[in-house]
């Protein structure tokens, strides 16, 4: 089976797993669901080095990394993002 | 001992004759596999085993021995064979370094393959990463990335002047998919230091953007 994954399945599922504030993501492969980029902000991330971040997304998104071919993230905590 | 050189046809054949192992390297120049197979076959003969097999290694050029080639039915590169007594006696097509490293090994101490341990994936990527204190798992490599985010890894490393070494794990499907799990990282590129994983692409430029990035890779 082959998943096509959207935008919208992969925003409900990182802000529900990650309690996120806020979680923006783009598909750029124009709808193609192989390359998405994200931003993540969200408190779960509060005391993690960014390698440690970047895994938790990666566990998540388990499955779906299997098919998309580019990933790439930018995980905030909340302060974080408030100072962006 | 060392890989030897067979320049001609007749070195060919006075290689081959001999009653213990000869493992003739088909390469060729152009071929980045090829370097990696002589690679595998140099640290073969290290072993103690092997060197008490009185085992020998050669490299021909596979274009320039072209009636060698033909007649062993070599139709690319790198192709390895094993010979006994002037005999083909088994061969590896491709760079599978797993295969070559248990098929020698075998004939070497006479024993069947499945009695002989592959030289754990695990080994071999820890021997990799290890391999220069900055190393980059990446498709392509320094000079022909193969891939947006790998160039742009490469760009970045470059623009800091330190030395690093890369992979490119698009010659390596054993060492493309083991490392994901080694390293518990889903995608490429990988940047390690001094054996420590890093991260991807988004890691390094986070790091640069915070002014962390020359003191990580220089720890």
């Amino acid at each position: 089976m082959n998943m096509v994954y959207t935008e919208k399945y992969l925003k409900e599922k990182l802000t529900q797993e990650l309690d996120a504030v806020h979680v923006e993501v783009t598909d750029e492969s124009d709808g193609c669901g192989a390359k998405f980029s994200v931003l993540i902000v969200s408190d779960k991330f509060k005391g993690k080095p960014l390698l440690a971040r970047h895994r938790l997304v990666n566990t998540l998104l388990q499955e779906e990394l299997k098919t998309i071919h580019a990933f790439t993230q930018k995980t905030l905590t909340v302060d974080q993002w408030k100072t962006q | 001992m060392s890989v030897s050189k067979l320049d001609s046809v007749e070195d060919f054949n006075n290689f081959i004759r001999s009653p213990a192992l000869g493992v003739v390297h088909f390469s060729a120049e152009w071929a980045e596999q090829c370097k990696q197979v002589t690679d595998v076959l140099e640290e073969l003969l290290k072993l103690p085993e092997i060197q008490s097999s009185k085992t020998q290694c050669a490299v021909c050029d596979a274009e320039a021995l072209s009636e060698v080639s033909l007649q062993y039915k070599v139709d690319s590169v790198p192709t390895v064979i094993l010979f006994k007594n002037g005999t083909q006696v088994d061969r590896i097509d491709g760079a599978d370094a797993a295969q070559i490293s248990s098929k020698i090994k075998a004939q070497s101490l006479n024993k069947s393959p499945a009695e002989i341990t592959p030289q754990k994936l695990e080994d071999r990527l820890k021997a990799l990463i290890n391999k220069h204190n900055i190393m980059v798992f990446m498709k392509g490599n320094k000079e022909t990335p193969r891939c947006g985010f790998s160039r742009t890894l490469i760009q970045i490393l470059n623009g800091t002047g330190v030395q690093f070494g890369t992979f490119d794990i698009l010659t390596d499907e054993e060492v493309r998919q083991g490392l994901k799990e080694y390293s518990d990282w889903p995608t490429y590129p990988q940047l390690y230091v001094k054996g420590e994983l890093i991260g991807g692409l988004d890691i390094i430029k986070e790091l640069q953007a915070n002014g962390e990035l020359e003191a990580t890779l220089n720890p």
